[in-house]
Formats: C-alpha cells, sequence, structure tokens
C-alpha cells in the first residue's frame, strides 16, 4: 500500500474540546434558565398561549384600526425615521471629514471619533427616555432620539469610506495651492458621496424599524397603536397593526434598496427586467436563479 | 475654437440635468412636508439647555447604583436572558439556515416557505417581539427570552444562509456523489467551512442581543429596562444617568471582546 492511499488521520483533541465547548454551552444555559423564573406549567404553558393568542389574530381588524388612524400613524412612523436621518446625516457628514485618519489632524480626529463611539453606544429608545420630558411626548421626541443616534453610525460609516478614497486627487488639489476646504469639495466629496448617500438610506431602513418601537414609549409613530390594542387584549386590531407595519418596512426595504443598487452600480447594464427580479427578491427574500 | 497642439482645452463642465434637478426638489418638499409633520422646532436645540429637569440628572447616586441589589441584579437577569436566547436562536438557526439556502436545502418547497415566513418575521421589530410575547405569556424575562429568541433566529439564518449560499460546493457534491444522505453531507460536506463563520455571526448576534435586552424591560419584558422604567417614571433621573453610565461600559467591554474574537475566527 502507497502512502497516497492511506487514509488521513482525523484530527485530534476534537473530542475533548467538543465535549469542553458542550459544558460550557450547557452551563451557560442553565445559569441563564435559572434566572428566568421559570416553572415548568409556564414553559408548558406558553406554546398553548401563544397559539390562543394566534388564533384570535385571524383575521386581522383592518377597517376598524384604519377608522381609528392607524395608516396615518404607520406614515407618522416614516416621517419620524425620514427626518431623524436628515439630521444624523447633516449633522455627521462634516463631522466625519473631522474624524478621517487622511484629511484631519489627530487633535481633532479622536475626540469626534470618541463622540461617534459614545453615541452608537447609546440605544435610541434611552435617548428618547431621557427626551421626553424635555420635548414633552410625541414624534418630535421620537425625531431627534433617531436624529442624535444616527449621528453615531453615519459618522463612523462615512469616515471609513472616506479613510478609503484614492489621495491622488487631494496631491492634485493640494499641489495647485488648494486649500483645506477646497481639497474636501474637489477631491474627497466626489469619491465619496454615492457610497455615503447610500449608507444614509441604509439607515433610513434601519431607522423605520427604531421608529415603529419608539412610539411603544411614546415618542409618536405605530407603536403607540399596537400598544394600546394590546393592551386590552384586541387581538385582531394588533394584529392589523402588525400587518400594516410590516406591509411598510418590507415596501421601504424594498424601494430603498433598489435606489442604493443604482447609486452604486448606476445606470449602465442591466434591463428593467432584471432590475425588477432584483426588486422582487429583495421583497420576498427568494432569489430566483 | 480648436485647440493648438499640445494645448488642451479645459474640460466641459458637467450641466445639472432637469432630472437631478427635479429629484433634488421633490426630497426637499417630503423632507419639509415630514419635518411640519413631526413637529420639526429647531428652538429645542437652545431651548433643552435652559431646561430645570437637567438638575435632576445630577450628581449621580455612586452608592445607590453599587448597591447589589439596584442594578447588579436585573443587569445579571439582562445577560441570563442574552445569553439563553443566543443559544436557542442560533442553535435553530443551523438547521433553519440550511433550509434557506439553494445549495443545502433539502427541496423546494421548504426553502421557498422558510424564505418567505423568515423574511416577515424579520420585518417585525424587535420589540414588538417582546410586547407581543409579555402580553401572551405575561410579564418578565421568560416572556423577553422568547422574544429575543426569534429576533436572534431572524437575523441569524438572514447571516448563516448568506453564508453557505458562498461556500465551496465541492466537498458536498462529494459527499452526495458517494452517496450520502442528506444530513451527513451538509454535516461533512458543507459545516466545516462555515463553522468558523457560524460561530462568529453568533457572537454578533450575541451583541445584538445584550443590546436589545438592555431596552426590553421597557415594556416589561425584564432584565435592567425594568428598573429605568420604574426610575424614570419617579423622575429619579440622577439614578438613570447612573445606569446608563454602567450599560455604557459594559456594552461597550463585550463589543471590545466579541469583535476581538470575531477578528481572530475570521
Amino acid at each position: 500500500m502507497t502512502a497516497a492511499t492511506q487514509r488521513p488521520a482525523p484530527p485530534r483533541w476534537t473530542g475533548e474540546r467538543r465535549g469542553a465547548i458542550g459544558v460550557v454551552l450547557l452551563v451557560a444555559m442553565v445559569w441563564s434558565i435559572s434566572g428566568l423564573d421559570v416553572t415548568l406549567d409556564r414553559l408548558l404553558g406558553a406554546p398553548s398561549d401563544a397559539w390562543a393568542i394566534l388564533r384570535q389574530m385571524v383575521p386581522p381588524a383592518f377597517a376598524r384600526v384604519a377608522a381609528r388612524g392607524a395608516v396615518g400613524k404607520v406614515f407618522e412612523s416614516v416621517y419620524i425615521a425620514w427626518i431623524g436621518t436628515v439630521i444624523g446625516a447633516l449633522l455627521s457628514l462634516p463631522l466625519a471629514f473631522m474624524a478621517a485618519h487622511n484629511v484631519a489632524p489627530i487633535w481633532i480626529r479622536v475626540p469626534i471619533r470618541q463622540l461617534f463611539n459614545a453615541i452608537r453606544a447609546v440605544p435610541e429608545l434611552i435617548l428618547a427616555v431621557i427626551l421626553i420630558p424635555i420635548t414633552g411626548l410625541g414624534p418630535w421626541a421620537g425625531t431627534l432620539a433617531i436624529g442624535i443616534h444616527s449621528i453615531g453610525t453615519l459618522g463612523k460609516w462615512a469616515t471609513e469610506s472616506i479613510e478609503s478614497i484614492d489621495s491622488g486627487p487631494i496631491e492634485a488639489v493640494d499641489s495647485t495651492g488648494g486649500r483645506w476646504v477646497s481639497s474636501m469639495r474637489w477631491a474627497v466629496f466626489p469619491q465619496v458621496m454615492s457610497t455615503i448617500s447610500s449608507y444614509w438610506l441604509f439607515r433610513f431602513e434601519i431607522n423605520v424599524r427604531a421608529s415603529a418601537v419608539l412610539g411603544m414609549i411614546g415618542a409618536g409613530g405605530v407603536g403607540s397603536e399596537l400598544v394600546s390594542h394590546l393592551v386590552f387584549r384586541d387581538f385582531p386590531a394588533a394584529s392589523a397593526v402588525l400587518a400594516l407595519t410590516v406591509g411598510m418596512v418590507l415596501t421601504i426595504d424594498t424601494v430603498s434598496a433598489a435606489v442604493r443598487r443604482r447609486i452604486i452600480t448606476g445606470g449602465v447594464g442591466g434591463d428593467d427586467s432584471s432590475r425588477s427580479a432584483e426588486a422582487l427578491s429583495d421583497l420576498t427574500g427568494i432569489n430566483h436563479r | 475654437m480648436t485647440p493648438t497642439p499640445g494645448q488642451s482645452t479645459r474640460p466641459e463642465r458637467p450641466r445639472l440635468r432637469a432630472r437631478t434637478v427635479g429629484i433634488a426638489a421633490a426630497l426637499m418638499a417630503f423632507s419639509i412636508f415630514a419635518a411640519r409633520e413631526v413637529g420639526f422646532d429647531p428652538s429645542t436645540f437652545w431651548e433643552v439647555w435652559s431646561n430645570p429637569l437637567w438638575e435632576k440628572f445630577w450628581p449621580i447616586p455612586w452608592d445607590w447604583v453599587f448597591d447589589s441589589g439596584n442594578v447588579l441584579q436585573p443587569f445579571v437577569e439582562t445577560f441570563q436572558i442574552a445569553t439563553i436566547s443566543t443559544i436557542l436562536g442560533c442553535g435553530l438557526a443551523l438547521p433553519v439556515g440550511f433550509a434557506m439556502s439553494s445549495l443545502t436545502t433539502p427541496n423546494r418547497p421548504t426553502y421557498l416557505v422558510s424564505r418567505a415566513v423568515m423574511n416577515v418575521v424579520r420585518a417585525v421589530p424587535d420589540l414588538f417581539w417582546a410586547k407581543l410575547m409579555v402580553t401572551a405569556i405575561g410579564i418578565g424575562a421568560f416572556a423577553g427570552a422568547w422574544a429575543l429568541t426569534i429576533f436572534s433566529l431572524a437575523v441569524m439564518v438572514k447571516l448563516f444562509s448568506e453564508t453557505v449560499d458562498g461556500a465551496d460546493p465541492g466537498p458536498l457534491e462529494a459527499a452526495r456523489a458517494a452517496g450520502g444522505r442528506h444530513a451527513p453531507s451538509l454535516r461533512t460536506g458543507i459545516l466545516p467551512t462555515v463553522f468558523p463563520d457560524y460561530v462568529a455571526h453568533a457572537l454578533y448576534v450575541f451583541e445584538l442581543n445584550v443590546r436589545a435586552s438592555v431596552v426590553l424591560g421597557l415594556v416589561g419584558a425584564g432584565g435592567i429596562g425594568r428598573v429605568l422604567e420604574a426610575q424614570r417614571q419617579f423622575f429619579r433621573f440622577d439614578r438613570v444617568l447612573g445606569m446608563l453610565v454602567i450599560i455604557f461600559v459594559v456594552v461597550w467591554v463585550i463589543e471590545q471582546v466579541s469583535v476581538s474574537l470575531r477578528k481572530r475566527l475570521i
């Protein structure tokens, strides 16, 4: 028998390692379940409770919630997300130029980067909790919370795309004696703007979900409708609100993804049918290949 | 004017097209309309600073914050919710994720149904799940764990099925050509190549879950948010701020650890 036909030796230690990982996961599971105050009858009862509610949710009472103005609330969530994104985008853009290591000096970029990190660490919901006593209940609190939180992520993404540009145009502007502002405007801005605007749209998609949630604590939008129906255990109405929200989220995701593709890949190549096929696969999650 | 040899004309300035102007005007109009709808009020930016409520944020009562029963215990609960839902969600995501990739799906109907269902599940925001679960099975961490399990599953299958889509199909074809049944072929043909990514995604989902479980308590689903909501209702903003500092530090540490682990894995 030659060496070539010999069976390769199985890797060693895998059994022990697998066992160790299994034990760690098991301990983690037992520890966390112990804190959830789970009793056996609650555990066994949960599926049937969930099922009972699911059955009451069908059929959704669309006419009733529409008469109460739920459709307007859905649109209010979209407005909150849009204005929040606009605020975040406008404030984060100049900051990003001051945070990128290839265009900004170190004394300004370190504090601004830390500012981005600090903002990202506080969830929108917590920001809204702090803002509500100051602005009062209503959509403006939610808009501000989303706007402030968006500065963190949008600033980070924009900084990263500024840092990955080609340095040639900057040198060209510098060699003609241009000032810092001109070099930003004519060398950096044209290179990064397509990427950054697609990030803005992506953030808008995330913010639509966030603004729906913000309504649950009274910061405007569709969340308050869901909460009030669930509090009164009006499940047909709650499922109608849920369906409207899902429809809105999926529509915006699909449209925004199509626009982002157009921004990044440009108008050349691909025909209308391939574009609608891509949009369809965004909407349904199914790839037709 | 024709350029003389050795000299070039200045390139023509790109002209503003009617469509560009139209799109910009439409976006502006929509923004102004939306701003009116949400009650856009720039005066908030400076009036905020003269609000008497700010005094209530300071000084932070550190002895209250570090008293073990007040913050520490609910924080442990937050971790327990995040841990169990990451383990359950990511465990379930393994078979569902395989069903959602055209490379590894057992059959066409499974593929279509799992993709469509998961797409809808993902469109429901995490706290909506939490509120639904609180209504269905009662207030507390148990409901929060269920909600985050569903949420982790929805996020994880998306990330994992995309990894499987991009995996090398060669070993799987070899396993099938040798007559392997479906599950063993996946186990030996695909799983070893995608497993490091799977673990990295699971760590990322754990990070998301820690962040999400901090706010679960605001809708009655247990964890640190419950205390946050209670103190907010008593207008004890100094305590709220103290808790926020602790949350900030812990979330930051977890993120750093998780990011460095993920870098080593991939």
